[in-house]
Parts: structure tokens; C-alpha cells; sequence
């Protein structure tokens, strides 16, 4: 049985384009965030996204185990590498220190201090926004991006027949998978298995593995049989295949194309010449180095 | 169906051959800085080309061979190996489940997913299942995306699937392990002369940073363990003649794959051959290589029962 993401028909910005024309934005998106360093352009980024995201109509109660996931995870990279500092090393060489946190005591005769930097929390901030535009934007397309539209979103993107509608199964069975892992865990844990204690050497802890991956791998090799008669009884793959669903461009979704590709191409152009690298404010640069 | 591929194969030659041309013009003959060293975004999509391009040539070269159609079976277990690869990669990342590691040696069990559907279902689906689930893991996690990775991780299946374009296996694996001791030797030779470099990939967690130690010796000899430990499975196996040829094939996908993956970061992230290979390389590709060990031959061993059941 599949398990489907919660897909649903809403009116929102996202779900009025193409979905070919969102994914090719959505691309055109990912290599805007990832060639800017600059906290002013990322912040155009973030607005976008913002804009996105708020306009999705998917509820809060809907979202917010994925958005609790992203969050730990933004917080954890962003925070953790502002408190040691030792993050952003390739992007600048001198420190600029706001305030010294000394702590009241010593741990063993060391005492800790946190520095905190001009440099280090622009870059904390640089990485917040950065990872929080890329997550959200990735998190919002199986919340909007019709199951059905799948095949024939790839096959009109170019893939051939049988790759797009390979595509197509690989997105559904993702969740089904994950919802089969849950499950073999649980019964596992039943049998006395204990994941959070892997003991004895590499090549044990590697075996004990087996009764998490084994299991779920086999159960979908032996289930797909039903697919593939399912399949095999529509005469998959004799004859160039035909698209239930069709889509078609709108004006608004050739305009959404030629402007992410327009914007990813000017960025990667100004970032080659030398354009949205790391920035601090240069009034901040007057404060003592570290 | 010819004609096509000729095209898909010429585009992405001019592809390479155009960004190779721009950077060396404006690199070496221009002297524009920015084109020479450093993160150079663009260049990802030129390895990509290149890993494909090496996929096309391998398929150019054996396409007579049967293991290269696909018809629905091949479609579904595509999709079923991206899948899970996906799944897996997601689950045992560090975030959902901390898996531990010892002494620096990151556990990456999803590795055995492409491999093993690789070896059982063909070359084209074991591309599929690499290249894919890498995708759709990093999109699930996060991280971004890394193009060049998911190639090399494809290049990891389509290797592993090769052992289907030989019918006699037994006589191709000899070849094949001694391919795989050439490059664990070079890949150690490496570690020996260069034992300081960081092991970028290993996320320590006191100071959470990436890169920051020197490589542990068990991450850098890592490689000689799997190694190893795939030479025992080949020999105490050799009966099973599926377990040892799933494994040795593994291997071989494995290193060749990261190795691409590695060596391009030489170009994309401007990391000096030597990090590229000891801080990458090793620290991806040895413990691979000891999942592949242990895990590959589980589930072969799994999937055999699994057809003597249902007699397909």
C-alpha cells in the first residue's frame, strides 16, 4: 500500500504555475542561494522564499513537524558554529570583536570564553538564512506538487518515457519506505533490538544494522511484483506512452522561467566577478581585532 | 534510439569541452583569478557531464549486451533502489538517528542500497538508484545539492551492475580485484605521505565543525580494512559465486566512484590533490567499502531466497 505526501489542492502562489515551471525556478533558485554570500542579496532571497511559503495556504498543524526538523537543523549549524567561531574560517581572516563573554569560573583550570565577532555573526546569520531559503523551498514541493503531474511533469521536461515515469514512482514510494522503516523498527524493537545501543567493534555494529535494512529492502523488492503485473497488463513500455493529465505553459509560467534563469545567470556572472562574497558592515570594522 | 543517444552524447562532449575552454582561456591564458582556484559552482555541472559521458562510453562500448535494456521490471526497481537509497540516507544522516561512529569513521550504511541493486538488477539501474537517491536523500535532509556527488554515487551502481556484462563471472573478478588493489595501494600511499591532512568530512562534534582534526589512522587505513575484509568474503565465499561477485564489483564501483567524486573537488573546490584524496577519498570510501563487505553479501544471500520463493 502507498502512503502518500500530503498533497492538496489549494489556491496559492506556488500551486498556480506550471509545475515544470516551478521546478526549473526551483533550480534556478538553489543555484541563486548557493553562489551568494552576501547577507544584503541573501536577504532578497529570503524575502522570496518568506513570500513563498507564507502564501502556500498549507495550515501550521500540516507543516510543523517538517518545520521543527529544519529549524533544529538551521539552528544547529547556524549557532554551534557562531558559539566556536571556527565556521567561516575560509571566508575572513581577521576578527572584529563586539564583546568578550568570559564565564565567572573554570572548568579544571580553563576558563571559557565566547568571543562574540563581527565576522563570526554575520556568517552565523549568512548561514541561517542561506540554509533556512533552501530548506523551505525544497519542504514546500511535496506539499504542492500534484502526485498525479509527477510523470508527466519529467517527461515534459525532456526525460525520456521510462526515466520519467521512473521518477514518478521514486517520489511516491519515498514515503511509503519511510512509513515500512518505521514499522520494521518497531517490531524489531519489540524483539529486544536496540538501535541506541550498538556496541563491540566496527564490523559488529555494522552487522547489527542487517535487521533495520534487510528486512524493509526485501519487503519492497517482493512487493513490487504487484507493480510491475500492474504494469506489464497496460503494456508498459511497448509503444511511445500517452499522459493521462496534459499541461500546458500560461504567460505567468514563461514569465517565472525566464526569470529565475535570468536572476540564477546574473548571479553566477556578478559572483564570478567577485560580487556577493561575505560581507560585514565596514562601520563595524573599527572595533578592536581579536 | 541510436541516433538520440549519438546526439545526448555529442552535447554534452561540447558541453565539457565549452566550460574546460572558458576556464582555461580565462584562467591560464587571460589570468582572471577567479576562474583558477577556489569554489567554482559551474564547474559541477562540467563533472556531471563527465560522469555521464563516462556511463555513455561504457554503454557505447558493451551495448550489444543484454544487461542494458530496461523494460518494466527494470523501470520499477529503479524507482524502488532510488527510493530507498533516498530513505535510508535521510534516516541514518546523524539527524534522525545518531548513528554512531568509531574514531572518526562515519557510518553510511545506505551505501549497500545502490550496490546491491546494482549487482542484482543491471548496470542502467544501478546508475539510476546512485545518482537519484543521492538527489532526492540531500533534497530530504537539506543539505543542497552536490550534482557531482550524486554522479559518482551513480557511477557507484552502474560499476557494480558491470559484472552482469560478463558471462562467465568467475573469470572477470581476479581482473577486478586486482583493479581494486591498485587503487586501495595508490589511495594509501597517499595516507602515508600526507598523514596530516584533515579528514574534511568528519563532523566533529565537540567543536562541530567539518575538517578540523587530522585524519584518525583508523579513517585513513579504513580503506586497507574494507579491502581486506572484501578479499576474505570473495575467498570464504567463493562458492557462493553471487556473494563474492556482488562484493568484489561493489568495491570496484565504489572506488571508482568516489574516486571521480574526490578528484573533481580537486577542480570545483580548489582542495589540493592531496586533501581531495586523503581528506575525501579515504574517509568516504573505506567505510564504504566495509558496509559493502558485510551488508552486500546479507542481502544477496536475502534476495536468493527471496527468488528460490517466488520462483522468479
Amino acid at each position: 500500500m502507498l502512503v502518500t505526501w500530503r498533497y492538496r489542492k489549494r489556491r496559492s502562489l506556488i500551486q498556480s504555475f506550471d509545475p515544470r515551471a516551478w521546478i526549473i525556478f526551483y533550480l534556478c533558485y538553489l543555484g541563486t542561494v548557493i553562489s551568494i554570500w552576501d547577507l544584503r542579496a541573501l536577504l532578497v532571497v529570503f524575502a522570496v522564499a518568506l513570500l513563498v511559503v507564507l502564501t502556500s495556504g498549507i495550515p501550521w498543524r500540516e507543516m510543523r513537524r517538517a518545520w521543527l526538523f529544519i529549524g533544529g537543523f538551521v539552528v544547529y549549524f547556524s549557532f554551534f558554529t557562531f558559539l566556536t567561531g571556527r565556521g567561516g574560517v575560509e571566508f575572513y581572516q581577521q576578527e572584529h570583536v563586539i564583546r568578550n563573554l568570559v564565564a565567572p569560573f573554570t572548568i579544571f583550570g580553563w576558563q571559557p570564553v565566547l568571543h562574540i565577532t563581527v565576522e563570526r555573526s554575520f556568517y552565523a546569520l549568512s548561514m541561517l538564512v542561506r540554509v533556512f531559503c533552501l530548506a523551505s523551498m525544497t519542504i514546500l514541493i511535496p506539499y504542492s506538487f500534484d502526485p498525479a503531474l509527477y510523470g508527466i511533469t519529467f517527461r515534459r521536461l525532456g526525460l525520456p518515457d521510462k526515466i520519467a515515469y521512473a521518477m514518478d514512482l521514486t517520489m511516491r514510494f519515498v514515503p511509503t519506505y519511510g512509513r515500512d522503516f518505521q514499522i520494521t523498527m518497531d517490531a524489531q524493537r519489540a524483539r529486544g533490538y536496540e538501535l541506541e545501543k550498538l556496541s563491540g567493534g566496527l564490523v559488529s555494529q555494522v552487522r547489527k544494522l542487517a535487521p533495520l535494512i534487510v528486512p524493509v529492502t526485501i519487503q519492497a523488492i517482493a512487493g513490487s511484483e504487484d507493480i510491475i503485473d500492474a504494469m506489464d497488463l497496460r503494456a508498459f513500455g511497448v509503444k511511445p506512452r500517452t499522459w493521462v493529465e496534459e499541461l500546458h505553459y500560461k504567460a505567468r509560467d514563461r514569465v517565472l522561467i525566464v526569470a529565475g534563469a535570468a536572476v540564477f545567470v546574473a548571479t553566477l556572472a556578478l559572483s564570478y566577478l567577485g560580487l556577493f562574497q561575505f560581507w560585514v558592515p565596514a562601520s563595524l570594522l573599527s572595533l578592536p581585532l581579536l | 534510439m541510436d541516433r538520440k543517444f549519438f546526439n545526448l552524447g555529442l552535447t554534452l562532449v561540447i558541453v565539457f569541452l565549452f566550460f574546460l575552454l572558458v576556464v582555461w582561456i580565462g584562467g591560464n591564458v587571460l589570468g582572471i583569478e577567479r576562474l583558477q582556484t577556489g569554489e567554482r559552482p559551474v564547474l559541477r555541472f562540467v563533472f556531471v557531464a563527465v560522469g555521464i559521458v563516462l556511463a555513455l562510453a561504457v554503454y557505447w562500448f558493451t551495448k550489444e549486451n543484454k544487461a542494458w535494456e530496461v523494460g518494466t521490471r527494470e523501470v520499477v526497481y529503479m524507482a524502488i533502489g532510488a527510493a530507498l537509497y533516498a530513505v535510508f540516507s535521510y534516516l541514518f544522516n546523524g539527524t534522525v538517528f545518531v548513528v554512531p561512529s568509531v574514531s572518526q569513521v562515519a557510518l553510511r550504511p545506505a551505501i549497500c542500497i545502490p550496490m546491491f541493486f546494482g549487482y542484482a538488477f543491471g548496470p542502467v539501474v544501478g546508475f539510476f538508484t546512485g545518482a537519484v537517491g543521492n538527489m532526492v536523500g540531500d533534497a530530504l535532509t537539506g543539505f543542497g545539492v552536490y550534482p557531482q556527488w550524486s554522479v559518482g554515487n551513480g557511477l557507484i551502481g552502474l560499476i557494480a551492475g558491470m559484472a552482469m556484462l560478463f558471462p562467465d563471472k568467475k573469470k572477470s573478478l581476479n581482473t577486478v580485484l586486482i583493479i581494486g588493489a591498485v587503487l586501495t595501494a595508490i589511495a594509501t600511499l597517499f595516507y602515508f605521505l600526507f598523514r596530516n591532512t584533515p579528514n574534511t568530512l568528519f563532523f566533529d562534534v565537540a567543536n562541530n565543525i567539518f575538517g578540523d582534526q587530522p585524519i584518525s589512522v583508523l579513517a585513513g587505513l579504513s580503506i586497507v580494512v574494507g579491502f581486506i575484509l572484501v578479499v576474505i568474503v570473495r575467498f570464504a565465499f567463493g562458492a557462493n559465486i553471487d556473494v563474492a561477485a556482488a562484493v568484489t564489483w561493489g568495491m570496484l564501483g565504489n572506488l571508482i566512484g568516489l574516486g571521480f567524486a574526490a578528484i573533481s573537488d580537486i577542480w570545483i573546490n580548489g582542495y589540493p590533490p592531496a586533501v581531495a584524496i586523503v581528506g575525501e577519498f579515504l574517509p568516504s570510501a573505506g567505510p564504504n567499502l566495509i558496509f559493502a563487505a558485510i551488508l552486500v553479501p546479507i542481502l544477496v544471500v536475502a534476495y536468493a531466497a527471496l527468488q528460490r520463493q517466488t520462483g522468479r
